[in-house]
């Protein structure tokens, strides 16, 4: 038997070692535990908001554990696919965005994996205590699907130290034409493009920028009835401007990515003038880019008209469940989620944490919110994005609204490559090519749409 | 107690996990595919039949034209960009006199050792711009090349050339090493003597040598660029701005584990299946008319 | 002979050229690996600094590594990517051998028809059971499962392949025969006499399963749900996710990804190589 062993050389055997020691570590490693609830999160600062109020939790009820689990965003939205088309393991709860939302609710009705909260949330009062537009995002067909987590305002934040030097009074902005020509004076084109400044981080490959502005502007990619409305005259003006910003002699965009290491190397190194600001970017910033301290300032958006909206919403995150939850268990998840969701600690924890202010209107009295700010030159940041939530405008959730996103994004694409192409740079000479390209991008959007067998059923 | 003799079952007995796998993981879902390609489902519970929708659908689906289009320039690059560098490379090394060639061989092919994962990780990092290291080389080197020159943005499919370059280069030069090494020498030596140069030399004595393994290589090559998945996936985290990532593996996973729609996915993948037999019998077909 | 010296003379800094251009990612992704953030963005290699070398040797670290095992748990991961990929080597090449030797050594009815399926069976692209094959693993219960990984590996056709044809070259009827008579069991024949003869492509055929399974990406990708069962395919990509910011971890991942490939390929270098021609080259 031993010749017979000599027979193979040591590669072979360095496997079978290997095959023989991780079986009997796989096979002998705990089970994770699965009586705990898992509850599934894609932000870590959440996370860590979390962490001790869930400890907190699962030390006051030993029947109901929760067990937090951080994964990355599209790790969590396929596996929420897998769990509820296929059956396999799935979380009780899960923290997720309106994208994922809209993919979840696009099946058929009696496929939608998640819970319906609507009449909870009628009979225990939450849907009038709850900012209203916090709701538009997790509704299709008039349920909803989701607790809201936020509002997610959205704000202008500048480098406050180059527009003083530059002595710049950023109260003379009111639009964004005021914007690029209050601003103009910062932006340096040296040539080296390892020191030049731009005013606006923003990109036409950014189309979650893209959709904050849409938004802002009144335009969109859905009506109320869920009719696709790429096409709008306002939607046209926006992408059109964007255009203007990214390419041409006046250029005032840069991309520096977010939450993105090279894009906030730009930040700290001052090549970025001001960036467009949801509650949550400002904590992600004060964490990741403390250097930035005491050198920004927050200010309302610039509108597009004068006297128009001076915000927008960017993000949001809904707490969903699963419904193959028996009712009983469920109770005790909604308890847990009020728990969460509810409480003054955890919206000031929040607030410190991660700069997120509640929807939950009755808790925008807490003083927390009118601290002053040190990384933002003591500004009263939690007042200034409270202040705007009312203003926050509507989202209507589709199950196409990634294929708007997609198309229309496509749009500002072509665009830019049409001023490069032809030389054209304003908004004027860009107005007829972009509305022709919203148009194809709504053709296409109707054309995915009368596809999909599942959705054309309940019209 | 046969003796000298087999019994009749014990070849099929060696062959029973062959066929038990087979007949389980590649003929059934094969047939399926079939069925899935006339249905459309959310997921593997719910499925709807369509009749011919799927493919009617396909051919006029501008997503399903961009991701067959990124595939065959991929394609294309891998074969005349590609191929060329290993066989010159192969040519290098092919020297007996030259000293660590074997050291040579083994740096050359160690990217190949890398999976396309890895590969992805490394140059999704390597193409940022401004702080990625091509661009600090370029930029350096040459100042007027852009540091925001966007790779990952506008140059996607150069980008994947240029990765797949640094991945596949070397594994191909294996297999041109090794058609080399029959090649004999008496007869290269015989052209030369005879006043032939170097590069007719390499037309008419060494590439009709290697003629065969070459057909491979192209084969080979062809069919993996085809189904192009991972190296994309991973270096633009889906399908990059304005799908120019896109490929045709990546739409069927899209449309399947993405959407849900798995019978469109078994639609794009047939479409797949069909032009890759088209490529190989188009090989064959022409390796043998080279033969005679 | 002069002339080829003068040849070679250019051969040398264009064959080192190319080689700097294949090793400056190792180098740079190694090099990243030891540094934090700060130093990634500062250095493109080593951080400068007053060290030996002009290297700032003491700002180097090893935090991204202790991070990586210690709060993020990839020494699950890496155990789950050896025990897949080894398990997957030995299966595939035991049913490899098995269907080879069958295919080149006995005759029997429908011999030539499963040459002919093995053959077609290797050229079904795989994509194009990717779908379907979901839908059949949600229905044998084997989604998130190790098993739904193995099962389908255990007599790949390409090792069928592989090994008829290394049989056929390199085992003598003669031999089969003689035991035969000896009184010899066929499964005792086929391990202690064919396999050892075959030893070359044995080596050769653990090493490209090996190599395979450990960089398989989108089998486990569909096919995991549990993050626990994650390989480290898998596991180093959905970092990129929730730790996009941490480029010297995510190189630290790749490195731990990359190495034991290194080393294993090392060792079984000659037989790899040898391996991957053999189809080619008779094929």
């Amino acid at each position: 038997m031993f010749e017979w062993l000599r027979n193979f050389s040591l590669g072979v055997w360095a496997i079978v070692v290997l095959a023989v020691v991780s079986s009997i570590f796989i096979f002998t490693r705990p089970e994770p535990s699965s009586n705990a609830h898992a509850f599934w999160l894609f932000a870590r600062p959440h996370l860590q908001a979390y962490e001790p109020l869930i400890a907190k939790w699962n030390g006051e009820q030993p029947e109901m554990q929760i067990k937090p689990l951080l994964l990355s965003l599209p790790a969590m939205e396929r596996r929420l696919f897998s769990g509820f088309m296929a059956g396999t393991p799935m979380a009780d709860l899960f923290e997720i965005t309106q994208i994922v939302t809209a993919r979840l609710i696009s099946g058929p009705v009696e496929d939608i994996g998640l819970r319906d909260l609507t009449d909870l949330l009628t009979s225990e009062g939450l849907s009038d205590t709850i900012n209203p537009p916090s709701f538009s995002p997790w509704m299709l067909r008039g349920r909803i699907y989701g607790l809201p987590h936020d509002v997610h305002p959205v704000l202008l934040a500048y480098r406050s130290d180059l527009v003083e030097e530059a002595g710049i009074d950023v109260t003379e902005i009111e639009t964004w034409e005021d914007f690029v020509r209050v601003m103009g004076p910062l932006k340096r084109l040296d040539g080296k493009s390892a020191e030049d400044r731009y005013l606006l981080n923003i990109w036409q490959t950014n189309t979650e920028v893209l959709q904050v502005l849409l938004l802002q502007a009144g335009g969109g990619f859905f009506d109320a009835n869920l009719r696709p409305v790429l096409d709008s005259e306002v939607n046209a003006m926006v992408i059109a401007t964007i255009a203007t910003w990214c390419t041409g002699p006046n250029r005032i965009a840069i991309d520096a990515p977010e939450l993105s290491a090279s894009g906030n190397a730009l930040k700290m190194r001052g090549q970025v003038v001001a960036t467009i600001m949801p509650d949550w970017l400002a904590g992600v910033w004060k964490n990741d880019m403390p250097g930035l301290s005491g050198k920004l300032k927050l200010m309302p958006l610039p509108a597009w008209t004068k006297g128009g909206r001076r915000t927008s919403v960017m993000g949001g995150t809904m707490l969903g469940f699963n419904r193959d939850v028996p009712d009983k268990v469920f109770k005790q998840q909604w308890e847990f989620a009020k728990f969460l969701y509810r409480s003054p600690e955890i919206a000031a924890e929040m607030f410190r944490r991660s700069t997120i202010i509640p929807p939950d209107r009755n808790l925008w009295k807490l003083p927390v919110f009118d601290e002053a700010d040190p990384y933002f030159s003591d500004q009263p940041v939690g007042r200034l994005f409270i202040e705007q939530a009312p203003n926050v405008p509507l989202r209507v959730s589709s199950p196409f609204f990634n294929a708007a996103i997609e198309h229309s994004g496509q749009a500002l694409l072509r665009l830019v490559e049409y001023a490069n192409a032809n030389d054209v740079h304003t908004i004027e000479g860009l107005l007829p090519k972009s509305r022709e390209l919203l148009d194809g991008a709504q053709q296409q959007l109707m054309r995915d749409m009368q596809r999909n067998v599942f959705m054309r059923e309940d019209e | 107690m046969n003796k000298g003799r087999t019994p009749a079952m014990t070849p099929w007995i060696f062959l029973i996990p062959f066929l038990l796998t087979f007949a389980v993981f590649t003929l059934y879902p094969l047939t399926q595919s079939f069925v899935l390609s006339f249905q459309q489902t959310f997921g593997p519970r719910s499925t709807v039949p369509v009749g011919f929708e799927n493919f009617r659908y396909l051919f006029t689906d501008p997503l399903f034209w961009i991701a067959l289009k990124n595939t065959v320039i991929f394609t294309l690059c891998s074969l005349f960009v590609q191929l060329p560098l290993s066989l010159g490379l192969a040519l290098l090394l092919n020297r007996p006199e030259l000293k660590g060639r074997s050291l040579f061989r083994l740096i050359f092919f160690a990217p190949s050792l890398v999976g396309l994962v890895f590969v992805g990780m490394i140059f999704s990092l390597i193409f940022e711009k401004r702080t990625g290291l091509l661009n600090v080389a370029l930029h350096a080197i040459a100042p007027a090349f852009p540091l925001e020159f966007p790779w990952l943005q506008n140059y996607v499919m150069p980008a994947l050339v240029i990765a797949a370059l640094w991945l596949y280069v070397g594994f191909n030069m294996i297999y041109f090493l090794a058609a080399l090494q029959t090649v004999p020498d008496e007869l290269v030596d015989a052209a030369g003597i005879d006043g032939a140069g170097p590069w007719d030399r390499f037309v008419h004595v060494t590439l009709p040598h290697i003629l065969p393994v070459a057909g491979f290589v192209v084969l080979l090559s062809i069919l993996g660029s085809l189904q192009l998945f991972e190296l994309p996936f991973v270096l633009l985290g889906g399908s990059g701005p304005e799908n120019r990532g896109l490929t045709l593996v990546m739409y069927l996973y899209n449309t399947g584990f993405v959407t849900g729609d798995l019978g469109y996915a078994s639609a794009i993948g047939w479409v797949l299946a069909l032009i890759l037999a088209g490529v190989t019998i188009g090989q064959r077909a022409l390796s043998r008319k080279g033969e005679e | 002979m002069k002339k080829s010296n003068t040849a070679l003379l250019f051969l040398y800094p264009l064959l080192v050229f190319f080689s700097i251009l294949t090793l400056v990612p190792f180098a740079w992704m190694i090099c990243a690996a030891f540094k934090g953030n700060a130093d990634f963005f500062n250095s493109l290699f080593l951080p400068q600094g007053d060290g030996f070398l002009g290297i700032a040797w003491h700002r180097l670290t090893f935090a991204n590594f202790t991070k990586l095992f210690g709060e993020l748990g990839m020494l699950r991961a890496t155990m789950n990517s050896v025990f897949l990929a080894s398990t997957t080597a030995l299966l595939g090449t035991l049913g490899g051998a098995m269907g080879g030797y069958a295919l080149a050594k006995f005759e029997f009815r429908g011999r030539k028809w499963m040459t002919r399926l093995v053959l077609a069976a290797m050229i079904i692209p795989g994509p194009l059971l990717m779908a379907p094959g979901y839908q059949m693993m949600y229905h044998l219960g084997l989604l998130d499962t190790y098993a739904g990984m193995l099962l389908p590996t255990i007599a790949p056709a390409f090792g069928i392949f592989l090994f008829r044809q290394s049989i056929l070259n390199s085992v003598p009827m003669e031999l089969i025969e003689a035991a035969r008579i000896d009184g010899a069991g066929e499964v005792r024949i086929f391990a202690t006499m064919v396999l050892p003869i075959i030893r070359p492509m044995i080596g050769a055929f653990l090493m490209i399963t090996f190599l395979g399974t450990w960089n398989n990406f989108i089998g486990p990708q569909i096919l995991f749900q549990s993050p626990e069962k994650f390989p480290l395919s898998v596991a180093i990509n959905s970092l990129k996710g929730v730790y996009g910011q941490d480029y010297g971890m995510l190189m630290a991942g790749t490195l731990v990804s990359i190495a034991p490939i290194l080393v294993l390929f090392l060792l079984l270098q000659k037989e790899f190589i040898a391996g991957l021609t053999a189809g080619s080259v008779k094929g």
